[in-house]
C-alpha cells in the first residue's frame, strides 16, 4: 500500500494540505504583530529625524496619520504623516509638531523610499535648503509665496513645493484639534 | 544489550557536536555559515532558527516515515521543512525584527540548507522520533557552536564589541581589523577553524 501510485499522489497531497493549514494558523496568529513592526521599524527613523528629543511614539489616529510624541510621561509634541499628490507620485511627508502647532521639522521620504519625483527638480525637496525653510511655521504660513504665504517654491518644481506645502498645511488643519494642546494653566478650573 | 542502546543513543546527541560536526566536520551548511556570523548575536539567531527547523523536521519526519513513499519523500521532506521555515520567518519578522532585517534572505534561505534535508534522508527517514531528535539536537548544538564561536570572533577583531557591548579598548575600537568582518575574513576564519580541528584530530573515528 505504501508504494501505490494512489498513496504517493495522496501523501504528497496531504502533507501540502496539512502545511497550508500550520502556515495559515501561524500567519493568523503572527499577522498583526508583523504589520506593527514592519510599520514601527520604518516609521521609528523617520520620526526621531524630526523630533529626536522623543522616546516614545503611539498612533493618535486609526489610520496612523498622526502620532504623539512623548518623552517619558510628557507629551512633546506630534508627529503628522502625509503623501500629497506631487509631480510623480504621493510625496510621503513626515512633521514632527510642537505642542502649540509649529513645525519642528519635516523630512521627506527619499527616492530609495519611493519618492518618484524628477532627479534635480522635485527631488530637491529633500535637501535642507528646502525642508528648514518649515521650521516654526503655523499652518496659515504653510504656502508657497505664490500663493501668499512662506514658503519658496524650489525652480522648476512647483508642484512637487505645493505637494509638500499643502499636503502639511491640509493635514495640520485637519487635525488642529489633536495637534494643539491648549496651555490649561492660568485656565485651569477644578 | 540495555546498556549499549543507551550508549549509541548519547552518541546520536553528542557525535554532532565534534565528531560529526555539520559545519567543520561534514563541511555542510557553509553558505549561512560565512555570511551571517557578522556578530555574534546574528550567527547565534541564525544558528537558533536553523536548530529550529532541523530538530522539528526531524522529528516530523521521524513521526511519518512509515507512510511516506519512497519515490515521493524528497517533495514530501521539502515541503515539511519549508514550512517550518516559514513558520520561524513569521515568527522572528513579528518577534525580533531587527534580528530578522540583518538576517533577511538567509532565514528563508534555511530550506536549502544541507545539513537539514542531509538529515531528514540520512537520518530520521529510518529512526524513531527520540533518536531522530537526538540526532538533530547534537548537529544543532554542533552548529550553534560553530556559528557563535565565528560570530564571536569576527566581531571582537572587527569590531572590538561582543553583542553590541565594546569590550576592547576604545584606540582598538576606533580602527578594529575590518577585514574580520568582511566576507573575505569568514573564509580566513573558517579555514583557520578547520585547520585546528584537523590538528585536533576530531573527525577521525
Amino acid at each position: 500500500m505504501k508504494e501505490s501510485k494512489v498513496w504517493m499522489v495522496l501523501a504528497l497531497f496531504i502533507t501540502c494540505l496539512l502545511s497550508a493549514f500550520a502556515l495559515a494558523q501561524v500567519y493568523a496568529i503572527t499577522r498583526a504583530q508583523i504589520e506593527y513592526q514592519r510599520n514601527v521599524a520604518g516609521l521609528k527613523a523617520a520620526f526621531n529625524a524630526v523630533l529626536p528629543e522623543a522616546d516614545r511614539f503611539e498612533p493618535a489616529t486609526p489610520d496612523s496619520m498622526v502620532w504623539f510624541a512623548y518623552q517619558g510621561k510628557t507629551r512633546i509634541g506630534s508627529i503628522v504623516k502625509t503623501a500629497h499628490q506631487g509631480y510623480g507620485g504621493p510625496v510621503p511627508v513626515t512633521a514632527g509638531i510642537d505642542p502649540q502647532g509649529r513645525v519642528i521639522a519635516i523630512r521627506i521620504a527619499s527616492a530609495a523610499e519611493g519618492l518618484k519625483e524628477t532627479p534635480g527638480l522635485g527631488l530637491k525637496a529633500t535637501e535642507p535648503a528646502f525642508r528648514e525653510q518649515f521650521v516654526g511655521r503655523t499652518a496659515a504660513e504653510l504656502k508657497l509665496k505664490k500663493d501668499g504665504g512662506a514658503i519658496e517654491a524650489i525652480t522648476g518644481a512647483t508642484i512637487t513645493s505645493r505637494a509638500v506645502t499643502d499636503g502639511l498645511r491640509a493635514a495640520l488643519e485637519k487635525y488642529r484639534n489633536l495637534l494643539v494642546i491648549e496651555s490649561g494653566g492660568e485656565n485651569e478650573q477644578q | 544489550m540495555n546498556s549499549s542502546k543507551k550508549t549509541s543513543r548519547l552518541s546520536y546527541l553528542t557525535s554532532g557536536i565534534i565528531r560529526e560536526n555539520p559545519t567543520l566536520i561534514l563541511m555542510i551548511g557553509l553558505c549561512p555559515t560565512l555570511a551571517t556570523t557578522v556578530t555574534a548575536r546574528d550567527g547565534l539567531g541564525m544558528a537558533l532558527a536553523a536548530s529550529f527547523v532541523l530538530i522539528g523536521s526531524n522529528i516530523v519526519i521521524s513521526a511519518i516515515r512509515k507512510l511516506v513513499p519512497d519515490s515521493v519523500r524528497i517533495p514530501i521532506f521539502i515541503v515539511i521543512i519549508s514550512t517550518l521555515v516559514t513558520i520561524i520567518d513569521y515568527l522572528m519578522q513579528a518577534y525580533q525584527p531587527d534580528l530578522y532585517r540583518v538576517l533577511g534572505v538567509f532565514v528563508p534561505l534555511i530550506v536549502v540548507n544541507c545539513i537539514i534535508l542531509g538529515r531528514a534522508e540520512a537520518f530520521a527517514s529510518h529512526h524513531g522520533i527520540l533518536d531522530s531528535f537526538l540526532d538533530g539536537l547534537g548537529k544543532a548544538i554542533g552548529f550553534t557552536l560553530v556559528l557563535f564561536v565565528m560570530g564571536t570572533l569576527r566581531e571582537l577583531v572587527g569590531a572590538g564589541t561582543f553583542f553590541g557591548k565594546p569590550v576592547l579598548p576604545p584606540a582598538y575600537r576606533a580602527a578594529p581589523m575590518l577585514f574580520a568582518i568582511f566576507p573575505p575574513g569568514a573564509f580566513f576564519l573558517i579555514g583557520l577553524l578547520k585547520a585546528l580541528v584537523n590538528k585536533l584530530g576530531w573527525g577521525k573515528s
